[in-house]
C-alpha cells in the first residue's frame, strides 16, 4: 500500500472526560483489506476511541484521518466508515422505542454502498423482526440487528463493536463464517472489538491492545501467538532457561515454575540442551492478553 | 482435522494438505482448495491460511496455476515421504530416547518393545 492511501489513521488523540483521561495520545494505522481485533480491559475506552475514529465524538487534541481526509464533520470520510454500536434498550428519556426497519432505513440514507439485498438475506437468516422495537429485543437479537446493518453497510472500512456479545455459541459460529465469507468478496476492513478473544483470534490478522489510554501492542496475530511460549519445570531450570528472554508472567507451585516467555523478532527459543527437563507448551492469545494488560498489584 | 494449539495454524494447513496427499484426497495434477476455502472450512483468516498453502509452494508440493488455482505437483507424494522421513528421527525417535530414559528404560527393552509392535503383538501387561 502507498502511503496513506485508504488508510485510517489516529495521530496523538487525546480525550477525557472530566479529570479522567481515557485516551491519553493514541497512534494508530488501520491499513486497507485486512481484519484487525481491537481488546483492552472493561473501561479502558475502546468505544470511545472507536467513535472517535468514526466522527461520531470529539478528540480534546489530536486528529484522525481516513485517506488523507479529515473524518470529523466530513460527510466524504464518515460514510465510507461504518461504526456498528451496541444496541441498548433505552435512550436518554426512556425506552428505545426504534424497530428494526427505521434503523435499516436510517443506514441505507447514510452509507452510500447499502446492499438492501444482503440486509434482507441477513434479517431473514437471523429471524429478525423488522417491525419489532429495540426495547423489546433480547440481546442476541440487538447484536443480531448490529451485524446486518455492518455487513449490509458494505462500507469499506466496517467495525463491529463487541458484536458476539449476546449471541449464543452456534450463531457466533454462523457470524464468523459470514464475516470470513464477506472479507472474501469484499476484501473491506474490518476492526471488531470483542472478550471473547480466544474464539475470534484466528480470524484476526492483526491484534490491537489498547491498555492504559495508549495502543500497547499492534501485531500480526498469529506471529505474536507464535513469540510466547511457557516454559515450566523445575523452578531453578526454568529460571536459568528463561533468562535472557522477556517474562510476561510467571507462576510457581512448590518447587516448579512455570514462565512465560515472549520472544524478540529473530530471537530463538533451543531448549534442547536441557532434554525433558523442561516442558515447552503454546501461549493461548487470551493468556498473552491477561499478562499484558495486568495492573500492578492484581493477581492473574 | 480439527486444529489446535499445538503447533503455528499456517504449520497446521500445511500438514493437512500433506496428509491428504498422502492419503490420496488430492491426487497429483489435481487442484487444492483456494486460500478462502480453506480459511472458512477452519475458520482461520484467509492470510494464514496462504501462509500455509505459500509454504508447500516453496518446497515444490504445490504450484501455482495463474487463474486457475493451487495444484499438487507431480512427485509430491515422493516428496511429502523423504520430508517427514528426515524429521521423523527428530520428532519420534529422540523423543522415544528421552522419554525411555526418563524411564529408566533400558537399550534392550526398548528394542524388544519395538519388535513386539512391529509384528502387532500387544505387550503383556507388566511385562516391562
Amino acid at each position: 500500500m502507498t502511503g496513506t492511501q485508504n488508510c485510517l489513521i489516529c495521530e496523538k488523540v487525546v480525550k477525557s472526560f472530566g479529570k479522567n483521561t481515557v485516551l491519553k495520545g493514541v497512534d494508530l494505522t488501520i491499513e486497507p483489506g485486512k481484519i484487525y481485533g481491537l481488546i483492552g480491559r472493561n473501561g479502558i475506552g475502546k468505544t470511545t476511541l472507536l467513535s472517535i475514529m468514526t466522527g461520531q465524538n470529539t478528540c480534546d487534541s489530536g486528529s484522525v484521518t481516513y485517506g488523507g481526509m479529515r473524518v470529523w464533520e466530513n460527510e466524504k470520510a464518515t460514510s465510507q466508515i461504518c461504526f456498528s454500536r451496541e444496541l441498548s434498550p433505552t435512550i436518554l428519556f426512556g425506552q428505545n422505542t426504534m424497530r428494526v426497519k427505521e434503523y435499516f432505513r436510517m443506514a441505507s440514507c447514510y452509507y452510500p454502498a447499502w446492499d438492501a439485498a444482503y440486509a434482507k438475506q441477513l434479517t431473514k437468516e437471523f429471524g429478525l423482526d423488522l417491525k419489532k422495537k429495540v426495547c423489546k429485543m433480547n440481546k442476541g437479537m440487538m447484536s443480531m440487528v448490529t451485524i446486518t446493518l455492518a455487513l449490509a453497510s458494505r462500507a469499506p472500512v466496517t467495525i463491529l463493536d463487541e458484536p458476539v456479545a449476546g449471541l449464543d455459541v452456534y450463531m457466533r459460529d454462523r457470524f464468523y463464517d459470514l464475516l470470513l465469507k464477506d472479507y472474501e468478496e469484499t476484501g473491506r476492513t474490518f476492526i471488531l472489538s470483542t472478550h471473547i478473544i480466544e474464539e475470534a483470534a484466528n480470524l484476526l490478522e492483526e491484534t490491537i491492545i489498547l491498555n492504559d489510554g495508549v495502543i500497547t501492542l499492534k501485531e500480526n496475530t498469529q506471529e505474536l501467538i507464535d513469540s510466547c511460549r511457557y516454559i515450566s519445570g523445575l523452578a531453578e531450570t526454568v529460571e536459568r532457561a528463561a533468562s535472557g528472554f522477556q517474562q510476561i508472567h510467571e507462576e510457581s507451585l512448590g518447587r516448579s515454575k512455570t514462565v512465560c516467555v515472549r520472544l524478540r523478532p529473530g530471537q530463538q527459543l533451543d531448549l534442547s540442551a536441557y532434554g525433558n527437563e523442561l516442558t515447552v507448551s503454546p501461549v493461548p492469545l487470551q493468556k498473552i492478553f491477561v499478562y499484558l494488560t495486568k495492573r500492578q498489584g492484581e493477581a492473574v | 482435522m480439527r486444529l489446535n494449539d499445538e503447533k503455528s495454524i499456517y504449520l497446521q494447513i500445511g500438514q493437512m494438505i500433506e496428509d491428504s496427499i498422502l492419503r490420496g484426497i488430492f491426487l497429483e495434477e489435481e487442484r487444492v482448495p483456494s486460500t478462502n476455502e480453506l480459511a472458512r472450512l477452519y475458520s482461520i483468516n484467509p492470510a494464514t491460511a496462504a501462509k500455509g498453502v505459500n509454504l508447500l509452494v516453496e518446497q515444490g508440493i504445490l504450484y501455482k496455476k495463474r487463474g486457475i488455482g493451487m495444484f499438487v505437483s507431480r512427485g509430491a507424494v515422493e516428496k511429502i515421504r523423504e520430508t517427514r522421513k528426515a524429521g521423523f528421527y527428530e520428532q519420534f525417535v529422540v523423543n522415544l530416547i528421552t522419554e525411555a530414559k526418563a524411564l529408566g528404560i533400558t537399550k534392550e527393552e526398548l528394542v524388544e518393545m519395538i519388535r513386539k509392535a512391529e509384528s502387532g503383538r500387544p505387550i503383556e501387561k507388566g511385562a516391562v
